[in-house]
């Protein structure tokens, strides 16, 4: 079996490399020429927890916070995947040893990484085999029901890597506004948006709209696929496609978002996972976080366009696809 | 002044018309004939569907709103159909249906990035299907050729969105009143009455494309031609 390691930092940093494809942004990696989604093939996944503590939290708390936030994942109805605590280990998580193991080190030269996720992947198949999260001990933890006003709340952090370790890449669903040099979290859709909220907040130990259509789609449930449905189109200006738009689906019954990204060749979006009904498009540029938190290659992603709406209401049909919905932006 | 004199040579005529086909036995007070048959037009007013911003969550917990929607079923005109027995001497029962294309219309504003205002629209076939009542008044304030009514009826609305890709279903609920003009009345014969209905209503529909479970009122109005059995 031959192995590969890709390394993920994640929450303040690049989360891997997203699937080219139509498609919620998921990783992938290219096997025989083709483009295979990035998941796991078994069920549940088995976790291990590091016996590293750190100050505030010990290992125990650190298992019940990281449990807590596989639960709120398997919780989703609509999808089928779920985790399953295989034991303690002295194992450090970013080991190739077959395990997947969630714990504390300490990175002080990765100053601006909260946690990181690592994956081993099967390159015959494409496979995840190992998928490992560390927690920098360089920040300040906390894994109060409350939070603690200067310590990042455990559980959230937690929440978002999980994610990465189920697959799921970033989610642009999110407001942010440069402050000493770094960004500033205003406001987020989804959990996996790239930038963690601030420390002392707890506002994301819920998961979104966003995140619930991601996983869904990565591991949908039986009936999942005949009761949701999906919006696709092309996102164009001045007739030329334009790659790495930021493609909101707000639903006016539920008041929820769910995004995407063109990533097509001719500027193909899909958004999958979605509960039929009546939606709103929204165009933006990829302008709330770092663009190589989203993409490997980011000289290609189209910034030069204005905010827009389409034109006409989107109806997402149970079981089915919307029809192509054209998006035409126009610049700056 | 002038309004006046032409909606009462208006009913003067009517009745003349109608005059020459009466029988001599004087007429039950909503016309002969115990089934009615009936079709026309109607206009449905705007069903306003209200507001929903698009937030997204402050580290707080608090909502930042992105844009605001406000969506309504335009106006619209259609057509519609009833088949009524009469079940007492000044009470019918009835089935009705009635075919209408609404659009739906999302007015998107107050972007947070200042994107233009844009209202998005899309047609709707809207059907409905129920039964209902209508009650003659005991009044002979206008004559044997105008009888005043009042009805309710409810029944079940399918609204297909554009491109028929789904099918929403929900409830309606009616009441009102109006007037029937009768140009024939008479006891014998296959018809027994020929004339025009004009009916103003308040209609509720509850579901279907709306985006919550409240009923949402609409006026309509309607204008149809009928024939007695």
């Amino acid at each position: 079996m031959r192995r590969t390691v890709v390394a993920a930092l994640v929450v303040l940093l690049v989360a891997g490399q997203p699937q080219p494809a139509l498609a919620y942004l998921k990783f992938g990696v290219t096997i025989g020429g083709n483009q295979v989604t990035l998941k796991w093939a078994q069920a549940p996944v088995r976790y291990s927890v590091s016996t590293q503590s750190a100050p505030q939290v010990s290992v125990a708390d650190f298992q019940d916070a990281v449990a807590r936030a596989f639960n709120t994942w398997q919780s989703v109805p609509s999808a089928t995947v779920t985790y399953q605590f295989a034991g303690l280990t002295s194992a450090l998580p970013g080991r190739d040893d077959g395990l997947s193991v969630l714990g504390f080190q300490s990175r002080p030269d990765l100053d601006r990484v909260l946690a990181a996720t690592s994956f081993l992947i099967d390159r015959t198949t494409g496979a995840l085999v190992e998928s490992d999260i560390f927690f920098n001990t360089a920040f300040d933890w906390s894994v109060s029901p409350a939070g603690t006003a200067t310590r990042f709340d455990l559980e959230s952090i937690a929440l978002h890597e999980i994610g990465h370790l189920s697959g799921l890449g970033h989610s642009a669903l999110g407001e942010t506004e440069l402050r000493d040099g770094g960004r500033r979290v205003l406001a987020a859709e989804a959990v996996m948006f790239p930038i963690a909220f601030a420390s002392g907040s707890i506002a994301g130990r819920t998961l979104k709209a966003d995140d619930i259509a991601g996983i869904t789609d990565l591991y949908p449930e039986a009936d999942s696929t005949r009761t949701s449905g999906s919006i696709s189109g092309r996102v164009t200006k001045d007739n030329q496609p334009v790659f790495g738009a930021h493609i909101v689906a707000f639903s006016v019954a539920r008041g929820t978002s769910v995004g995407t990204f063109s990533l097509g060749a001719q500027g193909q979006f899909s958004v999958a996972a979605l509960q039929p009904g009546v939606y709103i498009l929204r165009t933006e540029p990829l302008d709330d976080a770092d663009l190589d938190s989203f993409f490997d290659n980011t000289r290609t992603v189209d910034l030069d366009f204005r905010v827009a709406f389409a034109d006409r209401v989107v109806v997402v049909p149970r079981g089915g696809d919307s029809g192509e919905i054209a998006v035409k932006v126009v610049r700056k | 002044m002038r309004r006046f004199a032409r909606l009462a040579a208006g009913v003067a005529a009517l009745s003349m018309i109608g005059a020459g086909a009466a029988h001599a036995q004087s007429a039950p007070a909503a016309g002969w004939g115990r089934i009615e048959a009936s079709f026309g037009g109607m206009w449905l007013g705007n069903q306003p569907l209200g507001r929903a911003d698009a937030n997204e969550t402050t580290p707080t917990g608090g909502a930042l709103k992105i844009f605001t929607s406000s969506s309504e079923l335009a106006r619209a005109a259609g057509v519609e159909g009833r088949i009524a027995v009469r079940v007492l001497g000044t009470l019918e029962a009835e089935v009705q249906g009635s075919y209408a294309v609404p659009q739906l219309k999302v007015a998107l504003s107050s972007d947070s990035e200042a994107a233009p205002n844009v209202t998005a629209i899309e047609k709707v076939q809207q059907f409905t299907f129920g039964g209902g009542a209508v009650w003659y008044l005991p009044t002979r304030a206008l004559g044997t050729r105008l009888v005043p009514f009042v009805t309710g009826g409810l029944g079940q609305l399918r609204q297909m969105h554009q491109d028929r890709v789904l099918l929403e279903t929900g409830r309606y609920f009616q009441v009102g009143g109006g007037v029937k003009g009768f140009l024939v009345s008479r006891s014998q014969g296959f018809i027994n009455g020929l004339g025009v209905r004009l009916d103003v209503q308040a209609l509720v529909r509850r579901d279907g494309v709306a985006f919550d479970d409240r009923g949402h009122a609409s006026p309509s109005v309607g204008a149809s031609a009928f024939v007695r059995f």
